[in-house]
């Protein structure tokens, strides 16, 4: 248990949950010496969890300062691309791979994201991510996984712009329901296009918030 | 020291957090050798400040030549006794309620939130009821927000962890909570001690956690870069890795690292330990070289674990244990542990004017509860709104200064000291309780007197007043009291018989034999009990408090140098150990009369083999190689794999691998 991996840990997660709430906003100036004060953690720890966050796309180290990596459209739209073809991808996968016990997840998953009060957004969204991450477990392979919980870090930012027009968040949630049906009566094209749907639904709504709000 | 810097000089620094001192010792590994030793009071609220202010303390010339760190720690024992370990959730998979009910081993369990599931194995490993995944998750969703950590146990999981390792995979899906699976810590079969051990250690992994970066924090004040390793119950030794994940393995490491570092100081082989400290004193048998081991796993709180541990026993006796009086004026020596009235009065030289007062009062005569006091251990502050209105009270009365209990009573307007009602404030170390104890008598003897010998001398006399005593026969039966509780202490740790309890005309054969042994009263039949090894004390009382003993029991005491801190030097004494067990065991058909093939069950994985001679060379290969690459990353040098078979049943083995080593000291 060395001190330094510890406080790296702590300081990535604090800095990484600060830039994906929008804390740190897009383009917002990176101040080490300010960071390690406010978690009271070292320097050192803090440099490390911003090359790691550099590496996550989530800070940008031009050769002059540090700063917010920006929401970019076109990049988005790249993002978007490929995790559309990965969690298609997925989605057949674990419609022909998943186990009893990957079902049991799934719907306890579903279970509770249809109590969760709409004023707990938070909460929806780390269901959200669970539920992401147990489809990607239902199918089976690893590598795929590890990929697809690279690219949802990418789009955790969004979730949070669009945080003020929940309206799709219900459908969203309808939306897993019949995913999680589709992959127990094993029908892999049926899985596919509901995923197809949600994804792009989503970027959709998040194309649609950020062009008004003119990034 | 810088006559000693030659190249082959390696700093070790041993750490003992006990029920009152916290000791540290500087030592070099190779010649043995105690370079410094430091004292520091426990603080129970907060283990990691004794541990840092004896860090501070220990004279260090260059903090980067220390090449490790070891400590042993009450830590677990007292969270589990106080109850300060984290809230706990125990899923039991395939456990019959009604059993566990008619056995009333519900209490055992270590924590109220426990909750029955279908599901389990048998004793041939295999299924013995579908598992129901749904209702799990469906309890972990209702507990989630209310536990600090799950703790998940399955019938027969040491045989087959299935049902724990799918319990595992759903629920780490579902929830961020810290998860425990009893198969990774016992492969006994004992159902009930697993899940208790499973409870325990979920409760404990972040007090655990927290208190190893608090001591990592302290060696980096102190800039000391070095491995930290933590002491087992059974005195070897793991990395704080190992530690964090396990806590429960560092139940009863305090006495066993006092075994372990009598044996290391004393270069005695066979011996008895006898570790007197300021709360406790606690036995341990050494043989061979090796602290032996208790066979049923270790007990806490009346908790039942199936955690290896040293064979000890612990008694409430101490250099600070309370000497009282009982309601038929009997004499008590503990098992209260207070501060004693030399140091109070030291602290505070009023008490001495006080108690002297007291002394010369004849009417009404003082009782020994004037002897009494309580006072503020630390400031609370000016927050108080976490008190009740009678803790208030008492908080306010004692920053005046330390109150004798009946004054203390007549205050707050109560009856009795029973209705105080300080027991929380007492718990949390806001206020501390002073009294007469063995430490006093030391001072009045002239044998160890740092503080207020008069305070001393006008408690005990207060005390020969009431019991119209004279002052040297009071002291001498106090002494021979002390003394008869630790034989008694030895005689029943040896034979695991019960003295009974001394009365004078009690018709008890056994009890005759022990006093006759001790006194000799009997006038035409001479007995005695002899110890046939030597006694090692250890603790800064055992000087005195132990003289006796080994005279009643005709042995002889052996005091090593620096017998006041062997604890401290036993952190360190011990070897890096890893260990695992295999377990081999046939597949039965479904009639169950013919072998299939052979599971070779470890921890963490199972394999079939059509052919016992497979699997049992697969299960040694494996396994070796496991423990030892195990042994090398907690810091073990040149680690030794020991492999004992155990035939467990038909066709059933149990392989045992030990992979143990010295630590590895070079930069």
């Amino acid at each position: 248990m060395e001190l330094i991996r510890i406080d790296t840990q702590r300081a990535y997660e604090a800095i990484r949950e600060r830039i994906t709430t929008l804390e740190l906003p897009p383009g917002a100036l990176i101040d080490e010496g300010k960071l390690a004060l406010d978690l009271d953690v070292g320097l050192v720890p803090v440099r490390e969890a911003i090359k790691l966050l550099v590496h996550d796309h989530l800070i940008e180290a031009p050769p002059m300062g540090l700063f917010v990596a920006e929401v970019k459209i076109s990049e988005l739209r790249q993002i978007s691309e490929i995790r559309l073809l990965l969690e298609c991808y997925c989605a057949q996968q674990a419609a022909k791979f998943a186990t009893p016990d990957d079902l049991v997840v799934l719907e306890a998953l579903c279970r509770e994201q249809s109590q969760v009060p709409a004023d707990e957004p938070r909460w929806l969204f780390e269901l959200d991510h669970k539920f992401h991450q147990a489809i990607a477990r239902a199918a089976h392979n690893k590598y795929l996984a590890d990929i697809l919980d690279d690219f949802f870090g990418l789009s955790q930012r969004l979730w949070f712009l669009a945080l003020p027009h929940l309206e799709f968040l219900p459908a969203a949630v309808e939306k897993h329901l019949e995913l999680v049906e589709a992959i127990q009566a094993r029908d892999e094209g049926r899985a596919e296009t509901i995923m197809r749907q949600h994804i792009q639904s989503f970027y959709d709504k998040v194309f649609e918030i950020l062009q008004n709000l003119s990034f | 020291m810088e006559t000693k810097s030659h190249k082959n000089e390696a700093l070790v620094l041993g750490i003992d957090t006990g029920g009152t001192y916290t000791d540290g010792v500087l030592l070099e590994y190779h010649s043995r050798t105690v370079l410094a030793a430091q004292k520091s009071l426990t603080t129970k609220r907060d283990f990691a400040i004794g541990i840092e202010k004896v860090i501070e303390g220990i004279r260090i010339q260059d903090p980067a030549s220390i090449q490790m760190v070891s400590i042993s720690t009450t830590l677990a024992t007292n969270a589990i006794a106080e109850g300060k370990g984290k809230r706990v959730a125990l899923f039991l998979i395939g456990y019959d309620p009604e059993l566990v009910a008619s056995f009333q081993m519900e209490r055992h369990f270590a924590t109220p939130n426990f909750y029955y599931f279908a599901g389990g194995h048998d004793l041939f490993g295999q299924e013995k009821e579908t598992l129901d995944l749904a209702a799990l998750l469906e309890k972990t969703n209702q507990v989630k927000k209310q536990v600090d950590a799950i703790a998940i146990s399955s019938y027969f999981s040491p045989l087959n962890p299935e049902h724990e390792t799918r319990a595992y995979n759903a629920i780490s899906q579902v929830c961020d909570l810290p998860i425990v699976l009893g198969h990774q810590l016992s492969t006994k079969l004992g159902s009930v001690e697993r899940a208790t051990t499973a409870a325990l250690n979920a409760s404990l992994l972040s007090v655990l956690q927290d208190f190893i970066v608090a001591v990592r924090r302290a060696m980096e004040h102190r800039g000391i870069e070095a491995p930290l390793m933590v002491v087992r119950g059974d005195g070897t030794l793991m990395s704080d890795e190992f530690a964090a994940r396990s806590p429960v393995e560092t139940i009863h490491s305090g006495p066993a690292a006092s075994a372990i570092g009598g044996r290391f100081l004393s270069h005695k082989d066979d011996a008895l330990i006898l570790d007197v400290g300021g709360t406790t004193t606690d036995l341990a048998l050494i043989q061979a070289g090796n602290v032996t081991i208790s066979e049923t796993g270790a007990s806490v709180s009346g908790y039942k674990t199936s955690v290896k541990a040293a064979n000890l026993l612990s008694i409430g006796l101490g250099g600070d244990s309370h000497i009282s009086v009982d309601r038929e004026n009997n004499i008590v020596i503990g098992p209260e542990r207070v501060v004693p009235l030399a140091y109070l009065a030291h602290q505070h030289p009023e008490i001495q004017i006080r108690l002297k007062a007291l002394t010369q009062k004849t009417w009404p005569p003082p009782t020994p509860t004037w002897l009494e006091y309580w006072f503020l251990l630390r400031d609370p502050g000016d927050d108080l709104r976490s008190f009740s209105d009678r803790e208030k009270a008492l908080i306010k009365i004692l920053k005046d200064g330390p109150i004798a209990i009946p004054d203390l009573v007549k205050q707050v307007n109560a009856l009795h000291k029973n209705q105080l009602g300080a027991d929380e404030l007492i718990r949390r170390e806001i206020i501390g309780k002073s009294g007469l104890t063995p430490t006093d008598l030391l001072h009045i003897d002239g044998r160890h007197t740092p503080w207020d010998v008069k305070a001393a001398e006008y408690g005990l006399k207060l005390l020969s007043n009431h019991l119209h005593w004279e002052e040297p026969g009071l002291t001498e039966f106090i002494w021979t009291l002390s003394s008869e509780m630790i034989a008694k202490a030895i005689v029943e740790f040896l034979t695991e018989k019960k003295v009974p309890q001394s009365s004078a005309h009690s018709p008890d054969l056994g009890l005759w034999f022990f006093r006759n042994s001790l006194y000799a009263e009997h006038p035409h039949l001479s007995t005695q009990i002899r110890l046939q090894y030597p006694i090692i004390g250890i603790g800064a009382p055992a000087d005195i408090m132990l003289q006796d003993v080994a005279k009643l029991l005709h042995t002889e005491l052996i005091l090593p140098d620096h017998y006041y801190v062997a604890n401290a030097v036993g952190a360190i004494a011990g070897s890096i150990m890893v260990s695992e067990e295999i377990l081999i065991y046939p597949h039965l058909s479904e009639a169950g009369m013919d072998v299939i093939s052979y599971f070779v069950q470890a921890r963490d994985g199972r394999e079939e083999f059509e052919e016992l001679d497979d699997a049992l060379n697969h299960a040694r290969k494996s396994g070796h190689d496991r423990v030892l690459s195990a042994a090398l990353r907690s810091g073990a040098d040149n680690p030794q794999v020991v492999v004992e078979e155990i035939a467990d049943g038909i066709d059933s083995y149990r392989i045992r691998l030990q992979a143990v080593g010295n630590p590895r000291l070079s930069k």
